[in-house]
């Protein structure tokens, strides 16, 4: 697998008129093809930092970052982030229409993944009219349009009920691996972190430092619920939060 | 159609008549009441006038003093300053929006121009502009500018924190992110200033006319007082209320029309 993306001692600092606060501290990872990579650790600690900076919105930090500079990203949010007065169509299509990008080929695919995630009877409803979860996969078909090498998921789940945070994100899982993207996802629950990843990265809190980064091994790629069966699924849950506790104390 | 939907319905349709009425009724013994009054001399007619007067002053205005240029002057000026107080507003705000920097700078100046009885600067403006309709206009445009600026800046603000920075991650230009983000996201604050703006937008063309004017429904008032005559003063207060009105209902047909699909 070749590496996609190298972070190499990354720190960032912030500063406020009380003085200055380190953020990120010698933060150090390799992203590898087709990955999926989960960064866990207490809240306020750093990690949507961490996804801002590798993004490339948030350019003030020190170390390096190499990265093929061919290679496009994509972030979903925490909110769906919709826009009420477009259709789910319009919706969807919002980020080709912004990087001019509405090529035949492009609106096809669109059309495709709207059928295949059974959005296309809603095409021309506006937002309102759809469900947390479904306005949260019209969010997914969004991000996926753009045909990224690296999805950035920022706490892509938190904001929905139980029931839906379970299909849309057996749904997202899925999709990573039929199309075997690359994908780095923020996350403060441990069980996200372990049926999603193939790594998972656990940060102390601010400013955030890698604790440590345990990989996961369990052969299912079938769908989340298929992994939480996995034997080893209690192990890796006992591991992160064993290390996730340590540093409140 | 289920009969429980039906009836949901016309129980909807009921209560909407039943405002309609209550409305009419309300008009009908309001202007009923203050004609019986005044022909009963319980009230003064020379001050409140009454219905029937006012409807023979309307008459005797169109016949002899073409009202309707009155109305005309009055409305032609409320739309010249209400265009143009929505349009500079709207383009003030773009621009303190875009430049953070010169909003804050500008910060207190607004304030003090916001809270400034716009009325004191009267004199000066007809020195400068002259004792016309240039004059009405201005000191209308002055009273509802400041509102038109300070509200929709205000609605740009209130822009979705989410919805800006999935467009930062998009990277967006700025032009796109104002025309597909920022302004279709203040719509409802923009249509909100613009029933403040016509509020505000006759009050001070009101003003101007009793300051300086030789037409107009202001002038129509302050010539009734000068010559005693209630009943014109009364007129005025009539077709302004009806002008106000309307021009409001006019909005809200335009606010009907955009935010459609925003309503429940």
């Amino acid at each position: 697998m070749n590496k996609l993306l190298e972070i190499k001692n990354l720190t960032k600092n912030y500063h406020t008129i009380e003085g200055e606060c380190e953020a990120i501290k010698d933060f150090n990872l390799e992203v590898k093809n087709g990955e999926i990579i989960s960064l866990v650790g207490p809240s306020g600690c750093g990690k949507s930092t961490l996804l801002s900076i590798i993004s490339g919105l948030d350019k003030e930090y020190t170390g390096i970052i190499n990265k093929d500079s061919k290679i496009k990203m994509a972030y979903m949010l925490q909110s769906d982030a919709l826009l009420p007065w477009l259709t789910i169509y319009e919706n969807a299509l919002l980020g080709l229409k912004i990087k001019h990008n509405m090529t035949k080929e492009n609106i096809e695919y669109v059309d495709y993944l709207l059928d295949f995630y059974n959005l296309k009877d809603f095409k021309n409803n506006y937002p309102k009219s759809l469900s947390g979860g479904m306005k949260q996969r019209v969010a997914l078909i969004r991000t996926l349009a753009l045909k990224p090498d690296i999805l950035l998921l920022d706490e892509p789940f938190s904001a929905l009920d139980q029931q839906s945070r379970l299909i849309i994100s057996d749904d997202v899982y899925k999709i990573l691996k039929k199309e075997n993207k690359t994908a780095i996802l923020v996350t403060h629950n441990i069980e996200e972190a372990i049926i999603f990843s193939d790594k998972v990265v656990v940060l102390s809190k601010r400013p955030a430092k890698i604790k440590k980064i345990i990989p996961i091994d369990i052969a299912n790629k079938d769908s989340i619920y298929e992994r939480r069966k996995d034997p080893n699924f209690h192990k890796y849950f006992d591991n992160i939060w064993k290390d996730l506790d340590n540093n409140e104390s | 159609m289920s009969p429980e939907q039906k009836k949901f319905i016309k129980k909807i349709k009921i209560n909407k008549i039943k405002i309609w009425l209550c409305q009419i009724l309300i008009i009908i013994l309001f202007l009923g009441m203050w004609e019986f009054f005044v022909n009963k001399g319980i009230i003064s007619s020379f001050i409140y006038s009454s219905p029937s007067r006012i409807i023979k002053t309307v008459i005797e205005l169109i016949n002899n003093h073409n009202f309707f240029i009155h109305i005309f002057v009055t409305l032609k000026e409320v739309i010249i300053a209400f265009i143009l107080g929505i349009t500079l507003g709207f383009i003030i705000a773009l621009i303190l929006y875009e430049f953070k920097f010169l909003a804050k700078v500008m910060d207190p100046f607004l304030t003090m121009l916001n809270s400034l009885p716009k009325v004191a600067l009267g004199p000066l403006i007809i020195i400068i502009c002259g004792a016309n309709s240039k004059s009405v206009i201005v000191m209308a445009l002055l009273i509802n500018l400041i509102v038109s600026i300070i509200t929709i800046y205000n609605g740009f603000l209130c822009t979705d924190e989410y919805r800006l920075k999935l467009f930062k991650t998009m990277k967006a230009s700025k032009i796109q992110t104002l025309t597909m983000l920022v302004i279709p996201s203040s719509y409802q604050t923009i249509i909100a200033s613009f029933k403040l703006c016509v509020a505000q937008t006759l009050i001070g063309v009101i003003m101007g006319e009793f300051l300086v004017s030789k037409q107009g429904l202001g002038y129509l008032i302050v010539y009734g007082k000068q010559v005693f005559n209630l009943n014109y003063i009364m007129t005025g207060i009539v077709i302004l209320a009806l002008i106000s009105y309307i021009l409001y209902k006019l909005i809200v047909l335009l606010e009907n029309k955009l935010l459609k699909h925003l309503r429940d």
